[in-house]
């Protein structure tokens, strides 16, 4: 039963698959071809949800972390391509523009540090990101570098623990979840001060 | 055969039609479009009870959206 679910859902995959890159075929504006692009990355990640297992998972998170970096470096070098410099008036005042980003941040943080680990810290990242893309930001970024910095280091330490102490491995285990949910969190909250500002 | 996975896949092969041949032919519709295979694809992800990809996916799609408006709100202000 379980082998022709798996062949049904890869033929439609690979359907999806042909037409979404037909589309990319015939696409010649810019913008049009980053909205593929993300239709793409949709259809791409069906692929290997349909392995079903912890595999896919282990393989959808990482996947789903490229796709964002590449959509976010892809939107810049579009905007700076197209010459779109002039930065947008501040459009809709509504009090929900006010105060969505503080909660939604918020809540990104708090299911990042739950998850941690690599993708607990992309979550987490993400919050932070929407936060400052959203609000603005004047922070010493030297303090968040020097915190991946030690982050990344005690990272490394967890995987000597690892190697020379295995009978510490839980410690080690949650030394390197939190140390690697800080690295990331502190990289991907880079990407949200690229509206350019005093310290960036 | 699952009744979500089936669902799933239906979905997100009519999400895929209505992105890649989007009438009227603009980038608000194909954005909005393109939630429909997103949909699909959070169905089949259920259907294997891949929880933490399909948060993970919720959390991510936000933000690649407020990317793309973003995107065109500077578009707007500079054309």
């Amino acid at each position: 039963m379980i082998i022709p679910e798996y062949s049904l859902g890869l033929l439609v995959a690979f359907a999806a698959m042909g037409v979404a890159f037909f589309a990319m075929m015939r696409e010649t504006d810019g913008f049009h071809r980053l909205l593929l692009t993300d239709l793409i990355e949709v259809v791409s990640l069906a692929f290997i949800a349909l392995i079903g297992t912890d595999l896919a998972e282990a393989l959808i998170l990482p996947g789903l972390v490229v796709g964002t970096s590449e959509l976010i470096a892809l939107s810049e070098i579009y905007r700076i391509k197209e010459g779109y410099t002039r930065p947008p008036d501040a459009g809709l005042q509504i009090e929900v523009m006010e105060s969505a980003p503080g909660i939604l941040a918020a809540l990104l943080v708090v299911y990042g540090i739950v998850l941690s680990g690599f993708s607990g810290g992309v979550v987490a990242g993400l919050g932070v990101l929407f936060y400052l893309l959203c609000r603005g930001h004047d922070e010493r970024f030297e303090l968040i570098e020097t915190a991946s910095g030690y982050s990344w280091a005690l990272w490394i330490v967890a995987f000597f623990i690892f190697m020379i102490l295995p009978q510490y491995w839980f410690f080690a285990v949650m030394l390197s979840g939190s140390a690697i949910l800080v690295k990331v969190m502190a990289k991907m909250s880079l990407i949200g001060t690229m509206r350019g500002g005093p310290n960036a | 055969m699952n009744t979500t996975f089936i669902l799933g896949l239906a979905i997100l092969v009519i999400g895929v039609l209505s992105v890649a041949f989007v009438r009227p032919k603009t980038y608000v519709a194909r954005l909005i479009n393109l939630e429909i295979p997103a949909w699909g694809l959070l169905l089949v992800m259920l259907a294997y009870d891949e929880a933490l990809a399909l948060m993970t996916f919720v959390a991510v799609t936000a933000i690649s959206t407020f990317v793309i408006v973003r995107l065109m709100e500077w578009r707007d202000a500079s054309c």
